[in-house]
């Protein structure tokens, strides 16, 4: 391991790409709370954030404010799509958990080689959002970009909680995810949830996908790796607490940083995912402990 | 001389108590019956003794020997099989197929067996068809050995649960409501079916709602309610018990309030 | 009698391949090796009901030890075939132990992360796979001087494994270690109540599952000759899922058949190439809406009517 001294630059980039596991881990607990169905198309959102902005930026020409958003409104008709496709179809004939898993797995599978056939399989990157050398803050380097995600994601996170305890929709969602049979007797449309949820979760994909995008890069197979991400952060945290999972999300960027430093970039993956097996065979039910 | 002793058996549930400081033993060779209103925590006490679930307090001695904790299938490999309110049957499987897994403590084939079928092997496979079609032809259901189990009659796919259970040969079966879906002739022929089975030196221990069933057949009767026994002794005994009668009277009435 | 018609098709369709030679028998050479590897697939998820998706994990470790003890430490194929397949059954070992007392969600993707932990690995420990150049030259199936190396005889050695490893499919089926597995599918509450140990035929399930994706991980790279980590991504197991689900989960001849179709199928399109990893995917999804049993189960409906 490294020497100490850098021990506050790597936590300082551990939580950069930790919100982003974290928002992913939120998609999945919106989806799997409104339906008890784990996407595990969630990645594909992630990758087609970054990717799509990147082609309308580059092809259409379009600002990156203008693109990103876009992007982020295509992405989520794009999860109402697999919703209505995919995982509508088989919730209607009461398909096995295991049956949905494979399903989404393969919607999955279907999105990135569809992204591989029109774009190609090189790498893709977008610009920093904010092109100026990093703040030095006590010997730390912060780079712009970490504070756009920072702040992005806490602000998503912080409507999200608005969405949730103020609107009626969301509040819907929230009786939904408590008891999904009282919420259907009180008239609540729970499948019109369903679509929503699925919305959201890709919207919540693609916006951690444009923001992580200019750090590294993006390409047609980056998803799953991500998925992967955001459901340890999910688990961690307790699986169905969304805010848990963003929590799950930080703790996870952090370890993942500090495995970089100690065993190298390339085995990052390998890091995040033995968290997930140990997370599991040790403690199922998460750091804060089960939802409900 | 007794088979199996359950001793301040204790089981919670949250704030419910299902079953509460219950103490009894089950004589070897024996019929004994537990009965008692909906929720007294019968199926709960099976639960306990079978090892599907583990006790909040108490113990289970059976032959002699604390099994209190035990996982299910170690129970059963000491001879005490069970069979499930709600049947659970391998539903994809046919009826034989059912019987023939319920052998599965008494044969011994692995991979290598199942690969090259040695001499034995095919001994065993031909000894477990044959037990599995005698026990079939025990309980009635010979001529449907071949249909798959899903397709039997609610009363017949208890019938093979208790072939498949008797399949493991066990010193102590618990029937768990057998009578249930059985008009009152078939109800009469399991009533005989059990009498053999004890007979045949297998002990029983069975809950029923069936009281016909449970006079005919019990030679001794264990009665809970609200998970606490309320008293213990032969059906002639049980029947003129005033607590019983109260039991039953007062608690389907309250009980379904 | 009907019970025949798949294995009439199939025996037509290699037969066919074996007097053909050529790119035929080369794309039946490769729907052979995939059969082994969903012969595998299907004893733990068919038989035993359980989920895994990983199993390219072991298909990994099996191709891997063959391309790497073969051309780096020049060992005859056979014996590095056979070190594979135990390499890949001790893996399965040591993950499975823990891994198979999860349940669900949990389960599914504690499976997936192996597979891609493997993944990773193959790219990132580039001093023995070379990472993403991977290996060539990996020597064809032999013994000592006898070598296979015509596309006809490549694909007689497969017949007869794949026939070996159907043999067995459908021997296990009918023994005493098939009906534990199909207690465990059918009803674990029961199976326990019997005395079946069921967490110890999971456990064996998942090893044997694994010995055959490793010995199709294995043929792979000596059939073609090289190997790099993309042969066994996560395509592999979307692949192997459609040949098992068209073929027909839980039945012997299905891996067989479903591994013949789902590669035959694109060679009947010219062009279709570049989308079949795609179609694979659509493919999958309609079958599990439409015939979640597998294909089979549609025709069955069928003839039940007519
Ligand atoms: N797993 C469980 N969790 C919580 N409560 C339970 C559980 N199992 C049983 N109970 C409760 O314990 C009580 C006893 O249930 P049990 O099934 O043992 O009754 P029973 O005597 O078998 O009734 P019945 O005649 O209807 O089968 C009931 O109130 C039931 O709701
Ligand atoms: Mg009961």
């Amino acid at each position: 391991m490294g020497s100490l001294s850098y021990l506050p630059q790597i936590l300082v980039s551990g939580l950069g790409i930790g919100c982003v596991y974290g928002l992913i881990g939120i998609g999945f607990c919106v989806i799997y709370n409104a339906s008890g169905i784990v996407n595990f198309a969630q990645g594909a959102f992630v990758m087609l954030g970054g990717m799509v902005t990147f082609v309308l930026m580059q092809r259409a020409g379009l600002p990156l404010p203008v693109a990103a958003v876009i992007a982020i409104a295509g992405v989520a008709g794009l999860g109402v799509v697999v919703e209505r496709l995919v995982v509508r179809p088989l919730w209607n004939r009461n398909a096995t958990m295991f049956v949905m898993i494979l399903a989404t797995l393969a919607a999955q599978i279907v999105v990135e080689r569809s992204t591989l056939l029109l774009v190609g399989d090189q790498p893709k990157t977008l610009p920093m959002f904010t092109d100026r050398p990093p703040l030095m803050l006590a010997g730390v380097a912060i780079s712009y970009q970490l504070l756009w995600i920072v702040g992005c994601s806490l602000a998503v996170v912080g409507l999200l909680a608005l969405f949730f305890r103020t609107t009626r929709t969301g509040k819907a969602m929230r009786a939904v995810a408590i008891d999904r049979e009282a919420a259907a007797l009180q008239g609540i449309p729970v499948s019109r949830m369903l679509a929503l949820a699925f919305a959201l979760s890709a919207a919540l994909g693609a916006i951690g996908g444009i923001l992580i995008t200019p750090t590294q890069f993006t390409a047609f197979d980056i998803g799953v790796p991500f998925a992967i991400s955001g459901f340890i952060a999910a688990i961690v945290g307790g699986f169905g607490r969304p805010f848990g999972a963003f929590l799950g999300g930080l703790t996870l960027g952090v370890i993942q940083s500090i495995a970089i430093v100690s065993f190298g970039a390339g085995l990052k993956n390998v890091a995040a995912l033995s968290v997930l097996l140990v997370f599991l065979f040790i403690r199922p039910s998460g750091i804060l402990g089960p939802a409900k | 001389m007794s088979i199996l002793r359950v001793e301040g058996l204790t089981r919670r549930f949250g704030g419910l108590v299902a079953v509460n400081d219950v103490t009894f033993d089950v004589a070897a060779g024996r019929i004994t019956a537990v009965i008692g209103p909906n929720g007294a925590g019968k199926t709960t006490l099976f639960n306990l003794i079978s090892g599907a679930m583990p006790p909040s307090e108490g113990r289970v001695v059976f032959d002699g020997r604390e099994i209190t904790g035990l996982a299910p299938e170690a129970v059963a490999r000491l001879g005490l099989v069970r069979t499930f309110q709600l049947v659970k049957l391998f539903s994809d499987l046919t009826v034989l197929e059912n019987v023939k897994i319920g052998t599965h403590l008494h044969a011994r084939g692995g991979l290598f067996a199942a690969l090259l079928r040695p001499g034995w092997a095919r001994e065993e496979e031909r000894a477990v068809a044959k037990a599995a079609a005698d026990l079939l032809d025990f309980v009635g259901l010979g001529d449907l050995a071949d249909l798959p189990a899903a397709g039997l009659s609610y009363g017949r796919q208890r019938l093979l649960e208790m072939a498949r259970a008797l399949a493991a040969r066990p010193r102590l079966i618990l029937l768990d409501e057998p009578a249930a879906g059985l008009n009152a002739e078939e109800s009469a022929r399991l009533s005989a079916i059990i009498r053999r089975i004890a007979a045949g030196g297998t002990t029983v221990l069975l809950i029923e709602h069936d009281m016909t069933l449970v006079m005919n057949t019990a030679d001794e009767v264990v009665v809970l309610d609200f998970g606490r026994k309320v008293t213990q002794g032969t059906p002639h005994e049980v029947r003129n018990n005033p607590d019983v009668i109260a039991a039953y009277l007062g608690g389907v009435e309250i009980g379904h309030g | 009698m009907l019970g025949a018609v798949p294995w009439v098709f199939a025996a037509g369709l290699v037969g066919y391949a074996l007097v053909a030679g050529g790119y035929m028998a080369t794309v039946v050479s490769f729907a052979l090796i995939y059969a082994v590897f969903v012969v595998g697939l299907n004893l733990f998820m068919g038989f035993t009901a359980q989920v895994s998706f990983g199993q390219n994990a072991f298909a990994a470790i099996g191709g891997y030890s063959s391309a790497v003890l073969t051309t780096m430490f020049g060992w005859e194929p056979l014996p590095a075939m056979l070190t594979g397949v135990c390499g890949a059954v001790l893996a399965a070992l040591v993950v499975g132990y823990p891994t198979l007392r999860l349940k669900g969600h949990y389960l599914a993707m504690a499976t997936l992360a192996i597979g891609l932990i493997t993944y990773e690995i193959t790219v990132e420990w580039q001093s023995v796979t070379q990472g993403y150049m991977g290996i060539s030259g990996i020597p064809p199936l032999g013994l000592g001087k006898w070598t296979v190396t015509s596309d006809r005889g490549q694909l007689v050695v497969l017949i007869a494994i794949v026939a070996l490893s159907l043999f067995a499919a459908a021997r296990i089926r009918a023994s005493r270690l098939g009906r534990a597995f199909f207690a465990v599918a059918g009803s674990e509450e029961a199976a326990r109540a019997l005395g079946i140990d069921v967490a110890r035929y999971k456990l064996a399930a998942f090893l044997l599952s694994a010995g055959f994706a490793a010995l199709a991980g294995s043929l792979f790279v000596h059939v073609v000759g090289f190997v790099s980590p993309e042969v066994y991504g996560l395509h592999m197991v979307i692949l192997s899922f459609t040949m098992l689900y068209v073929g027909g989960i839980g039945t012997v001849a299905g891996p067989l058949i479903g591994a013949l179709i789902v590669s035959l199928l694109p060679e009947a399109f010219r062009g279709f190439k570049d989308y079949q990893d795609l179609a694979y995917g659509v493919a999958l999804i309609l079958l599990l809406i439409y015939a979640p049993r597998g294909l089979s189960t549609l025709f069955r409906r069928r003839e039940a009517r007519s």
